[in-house]
């Protein structure tokens, strides 16, 4: 009997194949990996999500914890989305959820995200990234500014800041490419295994063949 | 100019075909290029190395199957470096898949463990699971454990398992390793352990987030990062572990100098073609 973690490394194999052919253009195959695996995700996460009430909010009503039969009404309060006419039923917990979380994360962002970013740009000038953060910090928030006019010395400082953003958005796109390639490379890395590499050339080969067929009938559109 | 005007007009197919098979080379046949360590790996590796025995630490696992080849090598690093230093690990998850990934990445970890390393579950690392609600749910996590929390993992009570007996909430941990893989969650763990309760934090993201939480380390508010697969080969290099992601780092910069080539290419045929025109 074949192995359940090369079983699992053959089959996903099979599926990173037919989730990459959708770059030779849409069809079939990609179609139908990508739906295998929003089904299949989608299954998990609702078994999961089953199992965290199940283990937190039953097992503690059922030990006489009767406030979590709240949470359970708010939940399936959620689910009156489904019809129209109550659906301002479902507002409420969606208020609820909204209102805590935003209270929640405000408390911290603050000290964090405000006060601990101005403390951080107020630094001594004796060294060159030092120069460089204030120059980038100020020149970048004077470019947001858009009630003043765009000339005089304010337009050097807009243009300053402008090569900053431009920076910030070249470093994010460039780890955004590389990051890309990781992606590849994490699925190159199971698909190309020993034991596992004859099963990815006998699915690209198969794949190959079923585009070529399809474009060659024309049931695929060949895009360019 | 007709030549430029070809390569210019290239059929994209023909570059993920180089691309691919550009990626594919350096895992079939190893090479291995000189790497200099980071300074934000750097950090976040003595950062780690700084803990003292005996202490609890707390790792959120949010790598996910995509994410997995990249940031879990560095994660079980991660897991190996505080074991073998005496430090007893806390795991959660804030995502339904992840929480796999994080079990794996321990059981990966485990099986590098040299003997006699004390390993034993729910006594030196506990993994309790998934936890639904993002940021209002690590709020609720950092100031009571058990209100979000009743079982772990494997389905053990929390009352039952030796390690959270005195673990109620985020004053129980000396340090956080945020390791968010792509779900940008590391200001989650900043927001509510470091900045209401002052526990240092560090982290690790995949590559295109790195420029969001360099302000953060800059800020001190972040202790260092691992970014992508490079940060989780500079880990295993620091912590002397060798591991998957040394390959794959080769790999990306294979691939990322082929995209730098036709960036440099692509502009120079552009002015050429531009000049033709004129």
């Amino acid at each position: 009997m074949m192995d359940q973690m090369l079983l699992g490394l053959i089959v996903g194999s099979a599926v990173s194949i037919g989730a990459y052919s959708v770059l030779i253009g849409d069809n079939p195959i990609s179609k139908i990996t990508e739906n295998l695996y929003m089904g299949i995700l989608g299954g998990y996460i609702l078994a999961t999500n089953w199992d965290f009430i199940n283990k937190n909010a039953f097992t503690r009503i059922q030990g006489g914890q009767y406030i979590y039969v709240l949470a359970i009404i708010l939940s399936l309060m959620l689910f009156t989305r489904l019809k129209r006419e109550w659906i301002w039923v479902s507002r409420y917990p969606v208020a609820l959820t909204v209102g805590v979380g935003l209270g929640l994360a405000m408390r911290a962002t603050v000290i964090t995200d405000f006060l601990g970013q101005i403390k951080a740009t107020i630094l001594p000038l004796n060294s060159i990234n030092n120069l460089i953060m204030l120059i980038g910090t100020v020149t970048t928030t004077a470019y947001f500014l858009f009630t003043r006019e765009y000339k005089g010395t304010y337009k050097y400082i807009n243009q300053t800041g402008r090569l900053f953003l431009l920076v910030a958005f070249g470093v994010a796109y460039g780890q955004t490419v590389s990051f890309r390639y990781e992606l590849v490379i994490g699925r190159l890395v199971d698909m190309l295994r020993p034991e596992v590499a004859m099963y990815t050339y006998a699915f690209i080969f198969i794949v190959a063949i079923v585009l070529a067929i399809g474009y060659l009938t024309k049931k695929i559109t060949w895009y360019s | 100019m007709s030549m430029i005007k070809k390569l210019l007009d290239l059929d994209q197919r023909i570059i993920y075909l180089f691309l691919f098979l550009l990626l594919a080379f350096p895992i079939l046949h190893p090479v291995i290029l000189p790497m200099a360590v980071q300074d934000y790996s750097r950090q976040a590796f003595e950062f780690a190395d700084s803990i003292p025995e005996g202490s609890i630490v707390l790792i959120e696992g949010g790598i996910a199957a995509a994410t997995y080849p990249q940031c879990g090598p560095g994660m079980v690093a991660n897991i190996y470096h505080m074991l073998t230093k005496g430090v007893k690990i806390v795991c959660f998850s804030i995502g339904a898949e992840q929480q796999v990934w994080t079990q794996k990445a321990i059981d990966t970890a485990l099986k590098k463990l040299p003997p006699g390393v004390p390993a034993e579950n729910g006594v030196n690392w506990v993994n309790l699971g998934y936890i639904p609600g993002g940021e209002s749910a690590v709020a609720a996590f950092a100031n009571d454990i058990r209100s979000v929390v009743s079982k772990d993992y494997f389905g053990t009570p929390i009352d039952e398992i030796p390690l959270m007996k005195d673990v109620n909430d985020a004053t129980a941990f000396a340090a956080v390793f945020w390791w968010g893989g792509s779900e940008g969650s590391i200001p989650y763990g900043i927001r509510q352990f470091y900045g209401p309760f002052g526990i240092p934090i560090s982290g690790s993201c995949t590559t295109n987030e790195v420029p969001n939480y360099s302000p953060y380390i800059s800020a001190g508010q972040l202790k260092g990062l691992f970014g992508g697969v490079r940060g989780s080969a500079e880990y295993e290099y620091l912590l002397r572990l060798p591991g998957p992601a040394l390959g794959q780092a080769m790999a990306t910069n294979f691939g990322g100098l082929y995209w730098l080539t036709l960036v440099i290419l692509g502009n120079i045929f552009y002015f050429l073609q531009r000049r033709g025109e004129s």
